[in-house]
């Protein structure tokens, strides 16, 4: 259960900061979203990872469907890329990457912070 | 291990945080080009998806109001002149920021801060030839002159400045994005800068080929193939024109200084064979409405971001519409309320090389008669892309920059020469076309065209009071015969130019009998006109097309002169065809390729139009025909002028056996015949192989016509294969990266009506849908409207956008 609200998080984090933020920021953003939520470690990896991911591919798309613009075509020739529906992919993955690492560090910073229950009673 | 897993995972996103940060080698920072919300999805949006009802502008005196239309032509309407211009900066760098920048940086020798050390040598030439530096004088020129200009200058830069500011990284020309740079401040410098750049574009010389071709040949021969004036001269002002004014006499020198034979250099880039233009205006009586017409059409190279934008500028005096150059103020090629103008270039070898002797090593002084002058250092910091600065140190003589020395170019020998050129003459073109956009009548239009130095154009002219006028306006100096056909020896002051023809007396005709006037780059005048005239690149063809056309046409109507803009009639072909087939004979080789490319040559009607097989077998036989005839020139691998195909066409005709047609290096005497068939099998054998690898060799997909962008490397921007007729030496001036950059057809009736098209679109962004939305119809020969708007206007608008302090 973690797991989908982690992600769903995850992808209205990036929907509501990256507009104002750069890519950097959202990274940040998102380490500190799973510092806070507390999701396991492959909700977490997963969660964010999916949450920028598909975050960053359903804006490419949407932009795509909206406008009606060959710039993807062309910026997916440009890089040796086929189509722009790699164009599409490639920003997908990217977004999975960077959400990925970002919360999994923000998971990770946790864990080491959290203060291990057995040293209450082992004083 | 909670601790390690933490640093190792962290630094991991770290590292990846910064690899998709930065560039890797010539690719952009990954991250924020794909980044959806800043990245290139963002420019995907359309200008009418970006329409905003209101924009803050500082400055401004009272509201301004734009409208576009359709086609997303804006159509600007101001109270007073500073408003218009402060909202034309802003409004261009809207659609051609990155364009308008990437044009100045190469103008300045910057091309290297973009692309890193690949740019350098390009950079140093440009710098070399003192482009920034004839700017500088200009700006001087016009803050000491014209003030006022100046303000006009300065709002125009405030606009643009006001929008770069306002950017935001999602708005951001995609250019900049994949070449990870972003735009730097606009300044009234930079206007400047962008003509003297149309000016480098322009302006060519050909003094070193014509020194080294005097030296091998002689001067009579080099008079046979390169006569002054062609047989059948029809020069842009009318031959029948009196010059009525007393010209000013320069001293020739003594005849045994000149031309020095032993001067010889690598020659400059030199513009590219196409760039032309054509004008003309038919008077009223030769209408069918009575009322004048005009038509332009310049030929540059064809790009994208298109080179023109169309606007309409309007204050409270005047309402004004054409093809402006983005980055410089008012409209270049257009009409107003009175009158219409249009340019076509008129080259006459602005450019002159004196070879300068330096006392010593330190080339602080050179010799000038019997004195030691002091030269100037001027140091040009060129910046580099992921690189140190390059520092080059150009020296300035009286004449000018000396190009080439031993730093740069021209390993074979130890040569300085300087250049002198109008372009570093202090000027104010700008005020030209400033004074054009308002001009009432003829006097107007003569006054304005005194501010224009260079590059030297041909100013057509027509209003609706009924006049039609030419004049040919530049600064030119008063050379004695044949003075900078060939190098000059900088060390003697007889050399010099010494005055220049003044304004009054350039050739110019008002309302000459014949009813029209007109012009295709052709020679300027007939050799009645007092002053020595020359040129290399003087046109042969389509000024005789145009003007038999125009002398044949009666009730001439709009769409005539639209069909005349795109005639694709191929007189070189025409002339030269029968000749060559005459020659040819019957000695066409074995195959049945041969024989079924000479039916399709001898069916052929001389038009080259996109679906003719005809214009591509000519074409391909005359270039092997040509290069047969003067290979043995080819073979000296020295720098020569070859003699144009008129002068060549001419010759195969007249003298078939002319000893210009026997390779001296074979035993066997050649004559035109050898060179023709040689030639016909050669294309039969090229064409045979073409047709295997390609198929279909109608004209359109052989010539292959394409639209480049700005940057070639990023050819998903270009529009390729446009099928369009035309080529060379045709009206229809469409060859394979040249032709017809914009066309304008105008009647000045009661109201005025207008037609123009330029293949691009109005907007800069390869995303948007007015990137090329133009290109289709112009290969089609169509036209936009472009008749004036008003204010209140409302049908066919796009959206309308309120600027307000």
């Amino acid at each position: 259960m973690k797991f989908i609200l982690f992600l769903l998080l995850s992808i209205v984090l990036v929907i509501f900061l990256n507009p104002f933020l750069p890519f950097w920021g959202v990274m940040i953003g998102l380490g500190l979203l799973s510092l806070l939520v507390q999701p396991e470690g492959g909700a977490a990896f997963f969660g964010g990872g999916f949450g920028m991911g598909l975050a960053w591919m359903g804006l490419a798309f949407y932009l795509s469907a909206e406008t009606g613009s060959n710039l993807p075509d062309k910026m997916a020739q440009l890089f040796g890329l086929g189509n722009g529906t790699y164009m599409i992919l490639a920003t997908g993955f990217l977004g999975f990457l960077l959400g990925a690492f970002s919360s999994w560090s923000g998971q990770l910073l946790r864990n080491m912070l959290k203060k291990k229950p057995q040293n209450i009673y082992m004083g | 291990m909670k601790v390690f897993s933490f640093v190792l995972v962290f630094l991991i996103t770290v590292v990846l945080g910064y690899v998709v940060s930065i560039p890797m080698g010539p690719a952009p920072p990954v991250a924020p080009l794909l980044d959806p919300n800043h990245g290139f999805w963002q420019n995907m949006y359309s200008e009418d998806q970006l329409a905003e009802e209101t924009i803050q502008l500082e400055g401004l005196s009272a509201p301004v109001k734009v409208s576009y239309d359709e086609n997303l032509i804006p159509h600007i309407f101001a109270q007073n002149e500073e408003d218009l211009y402060r909202v034309q900066g802003y409004v261009t760098a809207q659609h051609r920021l990155w364009q308008m920048e990437f044009q100045t940086m190469a103008a300045a020798g910057r091309i290297s801060e973009i692309v890193g050390p690949v740019a350098l040598e390009l950079d140093r030439m440009t710098r070399r030839k003192g482009l920034a530096y004839g700017a500088e004088l200009g700006y001087e020129f016009v803050k000491e002159n014209y003030p006022e200009m100046l303000d006009l200058l300065e709002a125009y830069a405030d606009g643009v400045n006001q929008y770069i500011a306002s950017l935001d990284d999602a708005r951001l020309p995609v250019e900049y994005k994949i070449l990870n740079y972003r735009p730097e401040n606009w300044s009234s410098y930079k206007s400047l800068l962008l003509l003297k750049y149309m000016s480098d574009m322009l302006v060519g010389d050909r003094d070193l080929q014509y020194s080294n071709l005097r030296k091998i040949l002689g001067e009579e021969k080099l008079n046979v193939l390169f006569p002054e004036f062609p047989a059948e001269n029809d020069p842009v002002i009318e031959a029948e024109r009196v010059w009525d004014f007393e010209p000013i006499q320069v001293e020739n020198p003594d005849a045994g200084s000149y031309p020095n034979d032993e001067l010889v250099i690598d020659p400059l880039p030199q513009p590219e064979e196409g760039v032309g233009s054509n004008n003309w205006a038919v008077a009223g009586w030769k209408t069918k409405n009575g009322n004048p017409i005009l038509a332009n059409d310049p030929h540059l190279s064809l790009n994208l971001p298109s080179l023109w934008y169309s606007m309409q500028l309007s204050t409270l005096e005047h309402t004004v519409k054409g093809a402006t150059l983005p980055g410089a103020l008012g409209v270049i090629s257009g009409f107003n309320e009175n009158i219409a103008w249009g340019v076509t270039n008129a080259t006459k070898d602005a450019r002159d090389w004196y070879k300068i002797t330096f006392q010593d090593d330190s080339r602080k002084t050179y010799r000038y008669g019997s004195e030691w002058r002091e030269a100037n250092h001027r140091i040009e910091e060129i910046k580099i892309k992921g690189q140190e600065p390059y520092y080059d140190t150009v020296v300035y003589t009286h004449y000018g920059p000396v190009v080439y020395d031993r730093t740069f170019g021209s390993e074979r020998q130890d040569v300085n020469f300087a250049l002198k050129w109008t372009a570093h003459m202090g000027s104010n073109e700008q005020l030209t076309f400033i004074k054009m956009n308002k001009a009432k009548n003829h006097d107007d239009y003569n006054d304005a065209l005194n501010h224009f130095t260079a590059p030297a154009q041909n100013f057509v002219f027509a209003s609706v009071s009924g006049d039609i006028a030419m004049r040919i306006q530049g600064k030119f100096p008063v050379k004695w015969e044949k003075q900078g056909k060939f190098f000059m020896d900088g060390a003697d002051p007889q050399m010099e130019w010494q005055a220049f023809i003044p304004n009054e007396q350039n050739p110019s005709t008002l309302n000459p009998e014949r009813g029209f006037v007109s012009s295709a780059n052709q020679h300027p005048v007939d050799p009645s006109y007092p002053y020595y005239v020359f040129d290399n690149s003087y046109e042969h063809y389509r000024n005789r097309r145009l003007n038999n056309r125009l002398r044949e046409m009666n009730s001439i109507t709009i769409d005539q002169m639209k069909e005349l803009q795109f005639d694709d009639y191929y007189l070189h072909a025409a002339e030269a065809l029968p000749v060559m087939l005459e020659l040819l004979g019957n000695e066409i080789g074995e195959g049945e390729k041969a024989e079924k490319y000479l039916n399709e040559l001898k069916s052929w009607d001389f038009y080259a139009d996109p679906n003719q097989k005809g214009p591509t077998l000519f074409y391909n036989w005359w270039n092997k025909t040509y290069n047969q005839i003067w290979n043995d020139w080819m073979e000296w691998d020295i720098s020569v002028v070859y003699p144009n195909n008129y002068e060549t066409v001419r010759l195969l005709k007249l003298s078939p056996e002319s000893e210009f047609f026997d390779h001296k290096g074979t035993e066997a005497i050649e004559t035109a015949r050898d060179h023709v068939r040689n030639g016909f099998a050669e294309m039969v054998e090229s064409m045979s192989e073409w047709g295997q690898e390609e198929g279909d060799y109608t004209w359109a997909n052989y010539k292959r016509t394409s639209i480049q962008h700005l940057v070639p490397q990023f050819r998903p921007f270009s529009v390729e294969n446009v099928y369009t007729g035309g080529g060379r030496g045709i009206l229809n001036a469409t060859s394979e990266r040249h032709g017809a950059s914009w066309r304008m057809v105008v009647e000045l009736g009661t109201p005025i009506k207008a037609f123009g098209i330029y293949p691009g679109g109005q907007s800069g962004n390869p995303g948007s849908k007015f990137y090329s939305n133009f290109i289709s119809k112009w290969a089609n020969g169509d036209y936009l409207n472009f008749d004036l708007r008003t204010e209140d206007q409302e049908e066919n608008l796009l959206f309308q956008t309120t600027f307000t302090n």
